[in-house]
């Protein structure tokens, strides 16, 4: 039980001389520092930004001296945040980086709806009486240490010839204050004393305060919200599935004018080549030219069927003229119904693209059907339908086979969805809803 | 003949440039856009236009586009429009205007010179050359719309050689059947289909063509 007690008291006592003491009353003063400034600019932007805004003529500076307090304390920030790192080895998660819009309204909107940057200001406005603690221990510890220096100090200067403090004058820290007058040497170790428990009382205070400052600054310069986790994560997986329509689009591109090119011109050539042997010519060479006259114009057609695969390049003129050119190439008669208003972003088309045509090849492959209808159009609710229906034997089954499955996998990745009707014995009718914009 | 090429691959256009100059034909420009085209055909009038449907700046239909304002300019010029796809709307645009002096070929199809070179003839002479592609999807379309079921399978076939542009002499040899039996089988799709027998390559397609009616 001694033992422990003795533990604990060193431990207690002998904080101020451990290196973390050391980090962490640098890390109270700079932070204290920043933050305190911190304060005053934003406070100073924020209260000119919003007193000017109220008038008319000034809304467009206010808005400015707004935006531009949101861009400072992202900056203030990120400050705290590498000090945090740097000096106490705390790592503070950065927030999403800002996204600027498009076009001067579209930034300032960003701006002013940056919620990263208002948490930054809500940091910078509680800090200031954090930082006033922080600045306090710094305070308390050079007192300390002062006060620790006494007793050296009057046998250094109290017996010196010529006019010394006498008596002598201690400083005593806040919230106490005042002077204290010593007169004799013994009562410098009085002194001496509250030096050392003030110089205590620092180090464990700014072990407190820091601790206090981190939890704040990670909900506040940190780690998102859900909301704005959530708002993240849509316009990241947006960005995604744009990407990767472009990335398919330009593979075909790429197809189309490099290999089905370049196929096209050596077909052409051993097209050319092979009329240009005579009939005495050699036999084997008529025949080799003739096999690999063949296979070029294979491999063209196999190319052709491949990138049409990747992205139907009729879809660049709308999903009318796509969805009619795969009806035209259907065994069975598909009527095709369209009725699009506004133009669904590229991504949504080739997924409406892709269902259609998967539809269309399960309905030729398994309802026996006489008739497939594909009826698209675009809802005023911002919605993209697409329904396509056969007069088969039915039986589909969502949840059964790759294909419709993999279907509601594609839709989904853009918070459309599928409804499928198959009753056995039919008809089939199956639904898909997309947004227009992924 | 007289020969306008609109082709961006290069390689493509120099193969072109060769193959109808081996045959004896003047290629008066070979260009790489839809602007550069209609500016070539208003200087040389050439007998026909070879035209690729993707062009720059957008590689989209550029080609489609500047062959469809040659359609209405330049009536006198024949239009080969040729393309790695075949695409019903393109079909439906380029036939609107009747089917006299247009060609809608793959890209493939270059591979076979003699019929390319054929097929190229004939739209300069004011005929017709559709792809077995095109031609396909506008029976599918058709027969979509019922009214071909009452042709034999053989019958279907002539009426699909019509549809290319193809003399009876052309569907003959394609066929392997004489001359006398193709005559046949068009008098026969012709009564079959209510139409009445007509002189010219191009107006037989023309009556195929309305009878099928371009795909929309």
């Amino acid at each position: 039980m001694d033992e422990e007690i003795r533990r604990a008291a060193g431990i207690i006592l002998g904080a101020p001389l451990t290196r973390r003491t050391g980090r962490e009353l640098l890390y109270c003063g700079l932070s204290g520092v920043a933050g305190a400034l911190g304060f005053a600019l934003l406070l100073a932007l924020l209260a000119l930004g919003l007193s000017i805004s109220a008038s008319v003529l000034g809304t467009v500076i206010g808005l400015l001296l707004l935006t531009l307090a949101l861009r400072v304390s992202r900056r203030i920030g990120s400050l705290h945040r590498r000090l945090s790192n740097r000096v106490l080895g705390q790592h503070v998660e950065a927030p999403p980086p800002f996204q600027p819009g498009t076009g001067i309204l579209g930034r300032l909107d960003r701006r002013l709806r940056d919620r990263a940057a208002w948490r930054g200001v809500w940091y910078s406005l509680i800090k200031l009486p954090v930082a006033a603690v922080q600045l306090y221990a710094v305070t308390l510890t050079v007192f300390g240490v002062a006060d620790l220096a006494y007793p050296a100090g009057w046998l250094l200067f109290h017996h010196s010839p010529g006019p010394g403090p006498s008596p002598m004058t201690a400083v005593i820290p806040l919230p106490f204050g005042g002077t204290f007058h010593v007169d004799s040497w013994l009562g410098t170790f009085l002194v001496a004393a509250g030096g050392a428990v003030c110089v205590v009382a620092a180090a464990w205070l700014a072990r407190g305060i820091n601790a206090a400052d981190y939890a704040v600054a990670r909900s506040l310069l940190g780690p998102r919200t859900m909301a704005e986790r959530v708002s993240e994560l849509e316009r990241t997986r947006t960005l995604a599935v744009e990407d990767s329509a472009a990335a398919l689009r330009r593979v075909e591109r790429d197809l189309h004018d490099g290999a089905q090119m370049r196929l096209a011109a050596l077909a052409m050539n051993l097209g050319m080549a092979r009329e240009k042997l005579d009939d005495d010519d050699d036999a084997t060479v008529r025949e080799l030219i003739d096999a690999a006259h063949r296979n070029a114009v294979d491999a063209l057609a196999d190319l052709r069927d491949l990138a049409r695969g990747i992205h139907p390049p009729v879809l660049d003129n709308g999903l009318a003229s796509a969805l009619a050119t795969l009806a035209a190439s259907s065994a069975i008669p598909v009527t095709v119904a369209a009725d699009i208003g506004p133009r669904p972003a590229p991504a949504i088309e080739t997924i409406a693209y892709f269902c259609a045509a998967e539809l269309l090849a399960n309905a030729t492959k398994h309802s026996y059907a006489n008739q497939i209808t594909i009826r698209i159009c675009t809802e005023r609710t911002g919605l993209l339908r697409l329904e396509v229906g056969d007069d088969g034997i039915g039986g589909a089954d969502a949840t059964r086979g790759d294909g419709l499955a993999g279907l509601a996998q594609r839709v989904s990745t853009v918070d459309g969805r599928i409804d499928v009707s198959s009753p056995p014995g039919g008809p089939t009718a199956v639904l898909v809803e997309l947004p227009l914009e992924p | 003949m007289r020969v306008v090429i609109a082709e961006d691959a290069a390689l493509l256009r120099e193969g072109l440039i060769r193959l109808l100059q081996d045959r004896g034909h003047a290629v008066c420009a070979a260009v790489s856009d839809g602007d550069a085209l209609l500016a070539a055909v208003a200087e040389h009038h050439p007998d026909v236009a070879v035209v690729d449907i993707r062009m720059p700046p957008t590689h989209t239909d550029e080609g489609l586009r500047a062959a469809l304002a040659l359609r209405q300019w330049h009536p006198g010029t024949g239009v080969l429009v040729f393309s790695q796809y075949i695409e019903t709307s393109y079909s439906a645009q380029l036939l609107e205007g009747g089917a006299a002096g247009v060609g809608y070929l793959l890209k493939d199809r270059v591979a076979n010179v003699a019929e390319f070179a054929a097929a190229l003839q004939r739209v300069a002479d004011g005929g017709t050359a559709l792809d077995p592609e095109v031609v396909s999807q506008l029976f599918r379309a058709s027969r979509q719309r019922g009214g071909l079921s009452t042709l034999t399978p053989r019958e279907r076939q002539v009426l699909a050689l019509m549809a290319e542009g193809r003399s009876n002499a052309g569907i003959a040899a394609e066929l392997v059947v004489s001359g006398g039996a193709v005559e046949k089988h068009v008098a026969s799709i012709f009564s079959k289909l209510g139409l009445p027998p007509g002189e010219s390559d191009n107006r037989r397609v023309l009556a195929v063509l309305r009878y099928l009616g371009p795909a929309t």
